[in-house]
C-alpha cells in the first residue's frame, strides 16, 4: 500500500511539474501560493502605499518566509507588517522612482529547484491626483450683429506630469440652464444656444483622473462682461482747410447698443514714426461716433486708429481698427529757419569764403518754397527750392546751400534769413559773422565719449568775463558741428545754453572719423570754434601702412612708412610695431602712433630680411604686406676701398714692369757679369775655318752659341727666320729665365742640343761643322726649374761654371750618352724626336763613325738659333731646344772635350 | 421685519442658538418658496438696470422677429396679426404698487413663455429648418425665461417678504385647443405682437420701478427690510 502510495504520488508530482513547466510562460501558477491584496493598485506618488500577502496553504509557508520586492530590489523588513501567520503586509512610500513591480516572495526548501518562489505580484499605476486649474477667464466675441453664443474660457492647467488619463471639462451655469462641454487642458469652450447678455453665469472647470477630481475657482459673472466686440467700423478721417491742427474721425458702432454700450480709444501717429498718441479715455468713454483731434501739426500725415469695449470697462478691448490715413492742411512757418555758415579758408590773403546753410524750419508746417536772405545792408534776394531739392514730408532734415561768399577777415556782418511756404513767411533768423579778430572765445575744454550706440560730447563753457565787447558776454546757445572726415559730410545742431553734455544727432557710422566742433554762440554771435576728433565706434584699421626701405646697409635698414589715410583708420592710431623676421626669427619693435621712419640696427650683413609694420587702435591692428629685403655685404666705403687697392696695385705692377723693361739691361747687367765673346776675340779670326771678318755679327752669333730650332712640320728653322731678333730675344731670356750661360740662352749650355741639330741638319751645313765651338754652361740646378743635373765630374762646385770647349771633333758615343738609354726615355715627349733613340740602338756600332760624319756636316746646320717664341717660355728649355734624339742637355756629356779637339779660340 | 426681530430680541429672550436655528428655518423657508432661482446680488440699481437692459434687448429682437415672422409666413401677413385671439395674454401690466406691477411683470414673462414655446413648435412644421425664424424664436423663449428669474430675483430683492406665486398670475396657458396652419400663422403673429407689446411695456415699468426703488442705497435697503 506504501508502495502504491509513494508510485502514485511521484506519478502526481511528475505530472504536476510537467504542466507547470508546460504552462509556465503563460500560466499564473505561482497565484496558487497566494494573492497580493490590493490587486492593481493606483498609487498616488508621494503618499504611502500598504499592500498585503495572503499565502495559501499550497505555498507550504509561513510568514517568517515572505519577503517583498521592488521589481529586483528587496524591501527592508523594518516595513513588514506580520498580520497572522499567513498574512504580511508592506508599507511603501511611492516615488517616482519607485519600480513598477511589486512582488511577494517566500523562501523555497532546500530541496525544491528555486530557493526563491514568487508568491505573487502586482503592477503599481503611480501618479498624481489632478490640480486645481488657476486664473479661468472667458470671452465672447462678437459674431455678425450679436454676440456669439460660444464662450471661450482658458485657464492655466497644473504643472506636474499628468501620468493618468486627465479629463477637462467645462461648465456654465446660468439661471435658466447648465451646459457643460469636454475640454482641453488649458482651454475650452461651451456653446449656449444664445449668448446670455445681461445674465449671470457661473463658470468653471473640473478636472478628473482616477485619483480623483478638482474643481476651478467658479467665475461668477455676468455675460456682458466677457464680450469682445469688434472693432469699429467705417472709420474716417475729414481734415477740413481751415483747420490746419485738427482732423475729424467718425466711425460706426460695431454693435447694436442694445447689446453693449461702448466706450471708444482713439490713437494716432504721424506716418512713418510708430509713436502712437492716444486720446485720453475720459474724453472718448461716452457713447459716440466721432471725435476731433486737435494740436495737430500742419501738413502732416496722421494715422488714426480707433477701438471700444464696455463702457464700463468689463469685458474686453476689441483689436484695433485698421489704419486710417489723413494730411493735416499747411500753415505758414512758425519757427525761424535754422540758419548756418562754414568758414572756408581762401588763398588769398586776408580773407575767407562764407558758405551760408540753413536747414528747415523745425515747424516748417508745409513745404518750404524759398528763402530770403539779406546780408548786412544789402536786399532781400530770393532763394527758390526747387521740388527735387526737399521733400517736406521726409523726416530728415536737409541741408539747404544757400550763399557762398568771399569775406574779408576784417570785415563783420549780418545775415537774416527768412523761409516761406504756400501760406507765409517764417520768423527770421540770423547770424553774424565777426571780424577775425573779435571773434567771441571758444569753450574751455572739449572731450568725447560713447555711450548706450551713441556719441557724447562733453565741454565746460567759455570763461567770459569781458565786456563792452560787441557782442553779449552770456552765451546764448550752442552749435554743434559734425564733419565726417570720410566724405566731409556735414551737419549741426543747436543746444540749450545750460547744456554741457549732448549726443550727436543723425545717423553716424561706426570706424568713421568725425570731426565734432562746438562754437559758443552769442546772441547770433558765432564764437571760435574748439574742435575734436571722436569715432561712434573704433575698430582695427582698414589697411596697413605702406612700407617700404629707405635706406640699407651692412647692419642696418631704414624703413619709412606712410600714415594710413584717414578714412581708412578707423580709430586711433595708438601705436606702430615693426616686426622683421630673419633665419626664422621674428623680431618686434613698438614706436610712437608720430614715427613714420625708423632705423633697425644691428642686422645681419648680406641677410634676407622680411620686414612689415603693424598699426594698432585700441580694438585691433592691421599689418602691413610683408616687405623683403637684403642686406648688403660691405659697407659702402668697403668697396671703395677694396677697388682702390686693386687699381693702385694693378699699376704697380704695370709700373715695376715698364721698369724692368726699360731697365733690364742694367738689371741684367748687375745680375749677370758681361762676359767676353769669344766670336770677337782674335782666336776666332786666327782659325783657318773661320769666315771672314765680314760675316762675323752672324757667324758671332752663332759662332759661341750651338742652337738648332726645327720645325716640327716643315722642318725648316725657325731660328733661321729669327737671326734678326736675336740679340734682343737673348736678353729676354736673360731676364726672365734667369738662366746662366753664353750668349744668355738655354740652348747655349746644351752642346748635345748643338749635335743633335747637327743631325738634323747635317746635310746643310757640313762644311762649317768643323767650326763650331761649343760651349756649356754647367750649372748645379736644373734650368728653368728642371731638376738640378749635377756635374758628375765637377761635383765640388756648386756656382754655374763656365766651359767652353775647343775641339771640332765629333763626340764618342759615350759622351753624347753618358746616362745611357735610360735618358732618352725621360723625355720622350715629342714624338718628332722619339724615334731617335731606336735608331741609335740598332746601329750602335755605326754610330761612331756616322757622328763624326754628322758632326762635320753641322758646321752649317748647328748655327741656327734656337726659338724664342712665346710658347716656349712655358716648357722647360731641354723641350724646346733638346737634341733630336730627345736627349738633354748634359754637362757631363762635354766634359771630355774640354781636354780634346782643337781649340777655337 | 429685521427691525422688528430686533425689537423682540428682549422680550422673547430665546437663546442664541435658538435665534440662529429660526434664522435658518426662515431662510431654508424663503428658498422654498423661491425654488430654483438663486439670486447672487442683492443691490437695486445694477439688477433693474441690468433687466432693464435685458428688456430692451428682447424687445428690439421682438421687433424683429416680428418683421421676420410676417415676412416668413407669405401673402396676407398682414391680416394674420390683425385678427383677434383670446387664448394670448394681455400685454397690459397691471397692480397698483411697485410690488404688484413688478409681480405683474414676472407673471407675464411665465405666461408668454408657453406661448412663445408653441409657436417656435407650429412654426418648426411650417418653416425649413435653417428658417432664422426658429432661431429668433428660440432666442426669444429664452431670454424671456431669463428675464423673468431676474425680475424674480429683483422682486425678492425688494420685497422680500412678499412670497412669488408659484403658478403664474394669468394661468390660461394650460388649454391650448388644435389649430389649423391659419389658426397657426395668426396665432403666431398675435402671440409675437403681444410680446412686443409686452417688451415695451415692462422696459417703461422697470425703468419707473427703478426711479422709484432705487433713488438711493438707504431707500432701497429699507425696502428690503420690510
Amino acid at each position: 500500500m506504501e508502495g502504491i502510495m509513494d508510485k502514485s504520488s511521484y506519478r502526481l508530482l511528475q505530472l504536476l511539474s510537467l504542466a507547470w513547466l508546460a504552462c509556465r510562460p503563460t500560466c499564473s501558477s505561482i497565484a496558487t501560493y497566494g494573492t497580493i491584496i490590493p490587486q492593481s493598485p493606483l498609487v498616488e506618488i508621494g503618499k504611502e502605499f500598504t499592500a498585503t500577502c495572503v499565502l495559501y496553504k499550497a505555498a507550504k509557508a509561513t510568514a517568517e518566509d515572505i519577503f517583498w520586492m521592488l521589481k529586483n530590489v528587496t524591501v527592508p523588513k523594518e516595513q513588514y507588517t506580520k498580520i497572522n501567520d499567513s498574512a504580511v503586509s508592506v508599507t511603501i512610500t511611492i516615488t517616482n522612482e519607485t519600480a513598477n513591480w511589486l512582488f511577494c516572495k517566500k523562501k523555497g526548501s532546500p530541496s525544491s529547484l528555486n530557493l526563491i518562489q514568487v508568491i505573487h505580484g502586482i503592477i503599481l499605476t503611480k501618479g498624481y491626483p489632478p490640480e486645481k486649474p488657476m486664473n479661468l477667464s472667458c470671452m465672447a466675441v462678437q459674431s455678425g450683429r450679436r454676440i456669439s453664443s460660444n464662450v471661450t474660457c482658458t485657464w492655466q492647467p497644473g504643472t506636474r506630469d499628468e501620468r493618468l488619463k486627465t479629463t477637462y471639462t467645462l461648465f456654465g451655469n446660468l439661471i435658466v440652464s447648465n451646459k457643460s462641454s469636454n475640454a482641453h487642458r488649458s482651454s475650452g469652450y461651451i456653446d449656449f444656444g444664445t449668448f446670455p447678455s445681461f445674465m449671470e453665469l457661473a463658470m468653471w472647470v473640473e478636472v478628473e483622473n482616477k485619483l480623483g477630481k478638482v474643481r476651478s475657482d467658479i467665475l461668477d459673472i455676468y455675460a456682458s462682461d466677457l464680450v469682445k466686440t469688434n472693432p469699429p467700423s467705417d472709420v474716417n478721417i475729414i481734415s477740413e482747410n481751415n483747420f490746419s491742427r485738427t482732423i475729424l474721425v467718425s466711425w460706426k458702432h460695431p454693435i447694436h447698443v442694445t447689446y453693449v454700450t461702448l466706450k471708444y480709444n482713439i490713437r494716432f501717429c504721424t506716418v512713418g514714426s510708430g509713436e502712437w498718441t492716444e486720446v485720453p479715455p475720459n474724453d472718448t468713454e461716452s457713447y459716440k461716433e466721432s471725435f476731433r483731434l486737435q494740436y495737430l501739426k500742419p501738413d502732416t500725415e496722421y494715422v488714426v486708429q480707433v477701438r471700444c469695449m464696455h463702457h464700463m470697462g468689463n469685458g474686453y478691448w476689441s483689436d484695433w481698427s485698421a489704419n486710417t490715413t489723413a494730411r493735416t492742411p499747411e500753415d505758414k512757418p512758425t519757427s525761424k529757419p535754422d540758419l548756418w555758415r562754414v568758414v572756408i579758408p581762401s588763398q588769398v590773403k586776408s580773407e575767407r569764403r562764407v558758405q551760408v546753410m540753413c536747414k528747415d524750419p523745425v515747424e516748417s508746417n508745409g513745404r518750404i518754397r524759398g528763402y530770403s536772405i539779406k546780408i548786412q545792408d544789402g536786399n532781400w534776394e530770393t532763394v527758390a527750392v526747387n521740388d527735387s531739392d526737399l521733400d517736406s514730408r521726409s523726416q530728415e532734415r536737409k541741408i539747404i546751400p544757400l550763399y557762398q561768399i568771399p569775406w574779408s577777415d576784417k570785415r563783420r556782418g549780418l545775415i537774416e534769413l527768412k523761409a516761406w511756404n504756400s501760406v507765409g513767411e517764417s520768423p527770421q533768423a540770423s547770424l553774424v559773422i565777426p571780424k577775425l579778430t573779435e571773434e567771441p572765445p571758444s569753450v574751455e575744454s572739449l572731450s568725447w565719449f560713447t555711450q548706450e550706440g551713441r556719441l557724447w560730447v562733453k565741454w565746460q563753457p567759455p570763461n567770459v568775463i569781458a565786456t563792452g565787447e560787441p557782442y553779449r558776454s552770456e552765451v546764448t546757445e550752442y552749435v554743434l558741428e559734425c564733419v565726417s572726415v570720410s566724405d566731409g559730410a556735414m551737419d549741426w545742431q543747436r543746444e540749450h545754453r545750460h547744456t554741457r553734455t549732448a549726443a550727436i544727432k543723425g545717423n553716424l557710422q561706426k570706424f568713421i572719423r568725425y570731426n565734432i566742433s562746438v562754437y559758443p554762440m552769442y546772441s547770433g554771435w558765432t564764437g571760435k570754434p574748439l574742435t575734436i576728433a571722436a569715432f561712434l565706434e573704433q575698430g582695427a584699421p582698414l589697411e596697413g601702412p605702406s612700407v617700404k626701405v629707405r635706406r640699407r646697409g651692412k647692419n642696418y635698414a631704414e624703413l619709412e612708412w606712410m600714415e594710413i589715410p584717414l578714412d581708412k583708420q578707423r580709430g586711433f592710431i595708438t601705436n606702430y610695431t615693426i616686426f622683421f623676421i630673419t633665419g626664422g626669427k621674428e623680431h618686434s619693435i613698438v614706436v610712437s602712433t608720430d614715427t613714420y621712419s625708423y632705423t633697425v640696427k644691428r642686422m645681419a650683413s648680406n641677410s634676407k630680411y622680411v620686414v612689415r609694420v603693424m598699426a594698432s587702435t585700441v580694438q585691433g591692428s592691421t599689418n602691413s604686406s610683408d616687405l623683403s629685403f637684403n642686406t648688403l655685404m660691405y659697407t659702402p666705403g668697403q668697396i671703395e676701398v677694396i677697388v682702390v687697392s686693386v687699381c693702385i696695385s694693378f699699376l704697380f705692377s704695370v709700373v715695376l714692369t715698364v721698369l724692368c723693361i726699360y731697365k733690364m739691361d742694367s738689371i741684367k747687367k748687375k745680375i749677370w757679369p758681361p762676359v767676353p765673346d769669344p766670336s770677337n776675340s782674335t782666336i776666332a779670326k786666327w782659325s783657318p775655318d773661320f769666315p771672314s771678318k765680314a760675316d762675323t755679327p752672324k757667324e758671332s752669333a752663332l759662332g759661341d752659341v750651338s742652337i738648332a730650332e726645327v720645325d716640327v712640320f716643315d722642318r725648316k728653322s725657325l731660328c733661321e727666320e729669327d737671326k734678326a731678333g736675336l740679340p734682343l730675344k737673348k736678353d729676354k731670356y736673360l731676364s726672365e729665365e734667369h738662366s746662366s750661360g753664353i750668349g744668355g740662352s738655354s740652348c747655349l749650355s746644351s752642346p748635345h742640343q748643338s749635335v743633335s741639330d747637327s743631325d738634323e741638319g747635317g746635310d746643310e751645313g757640313q762644311t762649317t761643322a768643323s767650326t763650331v765651338q761649343y760651349s756649356s754652361v754647367v750649372a748645379s740646378c736644373g734650368y728653368k726649374g728642371q731638376t738640378p743635373c749635377p756635374l758628375p765630374q765637377s761635383g765640388s762646385s756648386q756656382m754655374p761654371s763656365f766651359a767652353r770647349s775647343e775641339s771640332t771633333q765629333p763626340l764618342l758615343d759615350s759622351e753624347e750618352h753618358p746616362e745611357g738609354p735610360g735618358s732618352h726615355q725621360r723625355y720622350l715627349r715629342n714624338p718628332y724626336f722619339g724615334r731617335l733613340p731606336g735608331r741609335n740602338d740598332s746601329h750602335s756600332g755605326d754610330l761612331e763613325d756616322l757622328n763624326q760624319m754628322e758632326m762635320k756636316k753641322q758646321g752649317l746646320a748647328s748655327r741656327q738659333f734656337c726659338p724664342l717664341e712665346e710658347d716656349f717660355q712655358q716648357t722647360t728649355p731641354t723641350e724646346e731646344c733638346q737634341s733630336p734624339d730627345g736627349q738633354p742637355g748634359s754637362d757631363p756629356s762635354y766634359m771630355p772635350q774640354l781636354s780634346g779637339y782643337r781649340p777655337q779660340c | 421685519m429685521s427691525g422688528h426681530v430686533k425689537n423682540m430680541y428682549p422680550q422673547l429672550s430665546i437663546s442664541q442658538a435658538a435665534r440662529t436655528l429660526l434664522s435658518l428655518l426662515l431662510v431654508a423657508a424663503i428658498d422654498s418658496v423661491n425654488a430654483g432661482v438663486a439670486c447672487r446680488n442683492q443691490q437695486c440699481r445694477s439688477p433693474i438696470q441690468r433687466s432693464s437692459k435685458l428688456t430692451r434687448l428682447i424687445h428690439m429682437e421682438s421687433v424683429d422677429l416680428l418683421k421676420i415672422y410676417k415676412a416668413s409666413q407669405g401673402d396676407m401677413s398682414e391680416l394674420f396679426c390683425q385678427m383677434p385671439n383670446d387664448i394670448v395674454p394681455d400685454p397690459n401690466i397691471s397692480g397698483l404698487d411697485p410690488s404688484e406691477r413688478m409681480l405683474s411683470i414676472y407673471s407675464h414673462c411665465k405666461a408668454f413663455l408657453p406661448h412663445l414655446k408653441r409657436v417656435t413648435e407650429q412654426q418648426r412644421d411650417l418653416q425649413p429648418p435653417s428658417s432664422p425664424l426658429l432661431n429668433n424664436l428660440t432666442t426669444a423663449q429664452y431670454r424671456t425665461s431669463g428675464l423673468a428669474n431676474q425680475i424674480n430675483c429683483i422682486y425678492q430683492t425688494l420685497f422680500p417678504n412678499l412670497p412669488i406665486p408659484l403658478e403664474p398670475v394669468d394661468g390660461r396657458t394650460s388649454i391650448y385647443p388644435s389649430q389649423n396652419v391659419f389658426q397657426q400663422k395668426v396665432y403666431g403673429c398675435v402671440v409675437l405682437k403681444n410680446f412686443k407689446e409686452l417688451l415695451s411695456q415692462i422696459t417703461h415699468e422697470l425703468r419707473t420701478i427703478k426711479n422709484q426703488m432705487c433713488k438711493s442705497r438707504t431707500f432701497a435697503y429699507t425696502n428690503a427690510l420690510f
